[in-house]
Formats: C-alpha cells, structure tokens, sequence
C-alpha cells in the first residue's frame, strides 16, 4: 500500500478487503472466546479499536527511531503500554464501563491483529493513514465479532444483545467454545462464497499477505 | 560491540519512557480509583440491607479459601436487622467475590458479586438475576447445587455449571459462618419445634 490511496480506501479496507478475522484470519483466537454474544463482541471490539488505533500512532511516529533488528519487543511493549493506560484510566474514570469491559481489555496486549497492524502497516506509513488504518482495521475487527455473535447468541441463548427473542434455546452448542469454531467456520465460507458469487473475488485467499 | 549499543539503547529508551508513562497513570488513577472502590463498597452494603437505618459497622473478619474477609452487622436505630458477610467461592477461572446478607430469621435476603473472572458469555451467566435470586429466602439446608429443574434449591445455569458451583459454595460458607455467629436463637427455637 502507497501513500497515495485515499483514506477513505484505506478504511474500507479494514472493514472489507482485509477484514481482520474474516481475510486477514487474524486473532481468531478472541473472536472465538468471546463470541458468544453481540454485545460482547462489541464490547471487546471497540477496546481493541482504542489500542490498535494508539499502537498505530505510537509505532508510525516512532517507526524512524525503532531498530528494526528489535522491532516485534517494541511494539510489544507499546501496545502493552496503551493497554495499561487504559485499564487504568477506566478503572478510575469509567467504572461502569470498565466492570464491563475489564475482563476483555487486559487480554488484547497478545492479539496477533495488534503486532501485525504495527508490522505490517504502520512501521511503513505516515501519520494519518497509520490512524485511519487502525480505526479501519478495529471497525472490521468490531464488525466481525458481532456478525459472529449474533449467530451464536440467537441459536445458543435465542437473544440479540442480551434480549429474548426467540424464548428458547435451539442450539446451545452455539455458545460453547466448540459452536465458536463452528460458527467462525461457517460464517467464513459464507462470506466467501457471496464473495465468490457475487464480487468475483477469490475469497480469503486474496487477503495480500 | 558499537552495533549491540545502538540496537539495545532505542530499545531501552522505548521501556524507560513507557515505564514512566505508566507509572505516572498510576499514580494519577490510584486515589481516584481507591475513593471509587471505597464508595462502591458503601453503596453495595446499603444494597444489601435496605432496611438499615445506622450506619453499617464491620462485625469482625473469618477466612475463606485461606484468605481473610469481613463481615457487618446492619442494624435499624440499634437493633440488628440483618449481617452481611464478605465471601468468595472457586469458579472455572478465578475467584467470585459476593456479599451475602442474612437477614434475623437466618434465611438469606440478598447476593450480590462483587469481583469476577470467568469466561466472558459462559461463566459470567452467573451473573443473571434469574440464578442469583433463586437464593432469596433460603436457609443454610436448602443451599445445594443442582444440575436440573429445582424450587427448593438452587438451579446451575448450563454451560456454567463451575461458575455456579463457586457462587453456591461462596455463598454457603458465609451463610455457615452467619449462622454459627448469629443464629444461636433461631437454631435452638427450630431444634424446639422439631421435638
């Protein structure tokens, strides 16, 4: 990617063409774990929308100063820096916020989508577009984890964002670990598939990289 | 020897300053943070005994899972109304800290978590005031898990069945505790009653 592509471009990109989870298979780890509902997917989406976005400034500010020979431990540890901050301000500021959203934040300083982003696209790319690649990337990212849960949450719970629906429970399976890796495969090829028929694209194996 | 100095010192430079960045959010965050916590935990005691009209005073400390937690006294212009314990029962992936009140009839008023770590969509279910309820009105005897439909005791939430186990045992232990502390009244007018 060029410094020329408009910024715009650039969003759709996270959000579409390399879709964290769905192009990318990035961080498939999370977007299994905590898939079970729409609202938690939400929620872990936006606080990893909030670090990437951070990690991306901090490493494309820096990225003429990190010795590429130990760049992964630096951006490492910018990441876990922003994701301390967080915690922290949240944890003082943002009560009710942070009792829901605590369990998730702390974890995002291993996600692969994180260190990839920093490698991939912001140690080589100015300012602004390293900005509006994290807000992209973390839009797709947030996207993704509620398509998933709202397919598991309405077959596993019979509920979207915590309210019932249905009033029962056709599939409780959805909800489990296993009905994560299920659902993440099925919603994949779904996609793939529609991608296929009616995008001509290749499907995830146009991800780029 | 000059190329290991120039790769390392950038390195160092970047977890010397993130360093005092974090250190310096910390000691922004702390006292707030503190105060919040200290405010939080008034207001859940209040939560947990409506009807207490003085001050809620800490009764004293008991252990559970090998660490210390207190317990209060709830009383309404002096007399005791209910006693509210701090507790903690081993979940799938942490400790869940609760506060259980008892009310004088030594049958449970109210249970609320406080602290937890479970599996977010799975564990946290326990969470939902459908499973925490069912510990309304109960006595020590009818605290037991059941993997199934249930009025008299108390129903795990599928899927979460570790999580609702470490809630039940919590829950169970601080209402023991109670009982032996406070219940000598009401044990010996059933003990009564059944003979």
């Amino acid at each position: 990617m060029s410094n020329n592509v408009s910024l715009g471009t650039l969003f759709k990109n996270g959000v579409f063409g390399e879709n964290p989870v769905f192009r990318l298979a990035l961080s498939l780890c999370p977007a299994v774990a905590v898939t079970s509902g729409v609202y938690n997917g939400f929620l872990m989406g936006i606080a990893v929308l909030f670090v990437m976005t951070m990690t991306n400034v901090t490493v494309s500010l820096l990225r003429n100063f990190i010795n590429p020979k130990v760049r992964i431990p630096s951006y490492v540890f910018i990441t876990a820096t922003w994701v301390t901050v967080i915690d922290l301000v949240m944890s003082a500021y943002q009560r009710g916020m942070y009792k829901q959203m605590g369990l998730y934040i702390q974890l995002i300083v291993a996600f692969a989508i994180i260190l990839s982003r920093a490698e991939m696209f912001a140690s080589k790319n100015k300012l602004l577009p390293s900005f509006v690649d994290g807000v992209g990337m973390g839009a797709g990212f947030t996207l993704s984890l509620m398509l998933l849960g709202f397919f598991r949450e309405i077959l596993g719970k019979g509920s979207i964002w915590g309210i019932d629906i249905l009033h029962a429970k056709p599939l409780l399976i959805a909800i489990m670990p296993t009905g994560g890796f299920f659902a993440m495969g099925l919603v994949m090829g779904g996609l793939n598939f529609l991608d296929r028929r009616f995008f001509g694209g290749t499907g995830a194996s146009s991800g780029g990289h | 020897m000059k190329d290991m100095f120039k790769i390392t010192m950038p390195l160092v430079a970047i977890f010397v300053v993130a360093g005092v960045i974090m250190v310096l959010t910390y000691q922004q965050t702390y006292p707030v943070r503190f105060q919040a916590e200290k405010t939080e935990k008034e207001e859940a005691l209040k939560e947990m005994a409506p009807d207490a009209t003085d001050p809620i005073k800490p009764a004293g400390t008991w252990a559970v899972n090998n660490k210390p937690y207190e317990y209060y006294q709830a009383t309404a212009s002096g007399k005791p109304v209910a006693s509210i314990a701090e507790t903690a029962g081993k979940g799938y992936s942490s400790y869940i800290k609760m506060l259980v009140s008892l009310g004088s009839d030594m049958k449970i008023k109210d249970v609320k978590v406080l602290d937890m770590n479970e599996t977010p969509g799975l564990g946290d279910q326990v969470l939902e005031k459908g499973f925490l309820d069912q510990f309304k009105g109960k006595a020590l005897s009818q605290i037991v898990l059941i993997k199934g439909e249930t009025k008299e005791n108390i129903q795990a939430v599928s899927g979460a069945t570790y999580s609702s186990r470490g809630v039940t045992n919590g829950v169970k232990d601080a209402v023991q505790m109670l009982v032996e502390k406070y219940g000598a009244g009401v044990t010996a007018a059933a003990q009564e009653v059944t003979k």
